[in-house]
């Protein structure tokens, strides 16, 4: 059995200079404009609005 | 009378056949989310400024799951419903506020974190995590952060609402 230490670490929301939101631990994301509700353990999400991948980073900030 | 009835310790509920709703002002943070969406139901300028009989249920449910704070918050008016609730219900009480259920724990999960991507909009995040931007680390305690996804904001990393004004659409 694992123990659930990993989950008992919360959750880190980390804004990456010139770069996406990084999100990791145990959280719902809702996203209402897509009608999405998950758990992920890691998602990254887009902040400088031009992802073809909304609402997660694509790398797009980069170009 | 009827006034106390509508009372609960914070705020006022307001409920039709299906569903009661809890409207808990000093949470709100002013997104404007239910009465953009549903002027029918939610509206500022009447008294009492929410009036459950002005849509369906499923879309007034919908409505008040937008709401990035709690100060929004509704369950079944059948007890037996508001067990086993999804994860998509963020402002089901039983994911903040079991006790107003009379459960001693969440059904849903223990005070989870909840990240709510808002249309057009930041992202919105409530809950207990701890937050890093630049050179800050701050641990939060039942905080709520707004965080830019258009961009354009001059307070970043923060949202302060150009997102409407440059008309920005996450496709």
């Amino acid at each position: 059995m694992e123990n659930n230490n990993d989950k008992k670490d919360g959750v880190l929301i980390e804004v990456i200079d010139d770069g996406p939101l990084k999100i990791t631990g145990n959280f719902i994301l809702r996203d209402l404009k897509r009608d999405l509700a998950d758990t992920p353990e890691e998602v990254y999400i887009c902040r400088c609005g031009r992802s073809s991948n909304m609402p997660f980073c694509d790398d797009s900030h980069k170009k | 009378m009827e006034r106390e009835k509508n009372m609960f310790s914070g705020g006022r509920k307001y409920s039709n056949k299906d569903i009661t709703v809890y409207w808990k002002p000093d949470a709100c943070v002013h997104a404007s989310y239910c009465y953009r969406e549903l002027i029918e139901v939610f509206d500022p300028g009447s008294r009492p400024w929410v009036d459950l009989n002005g849509a369906a249920t499923d879309r007034i449910i919908e409505v008040v799951n937008m709401c990035p704070t709690e100060a929004l918050t509704w369950k079944w008016n059948d007890e037996a419903k508001n067990e086993n609730i999804s994860i998509d219900q963020t402002n089901h009480i039983n994911f903040r506020r079991p006790e107003l259920v009379g459960q001693k724990e969440s059904a849903v999960a223990d005070n989870p974190v909840t990240v709510k991507i808002m249309i057009d909009g930041p992202v919105v995040i409530k809950g207990n995590f701890r937050f890093k931007y630049s050179n800050n680390d701050k641990e939060m305690k039942d905080g709520i952060i707004s965080l830019c996804r258009c961009g354009h904001s001059n307070h970043q990393p923060f949202c302060d609402g150009t997102h409407r004004k440059i008309g920005f659409e996450d496709i």
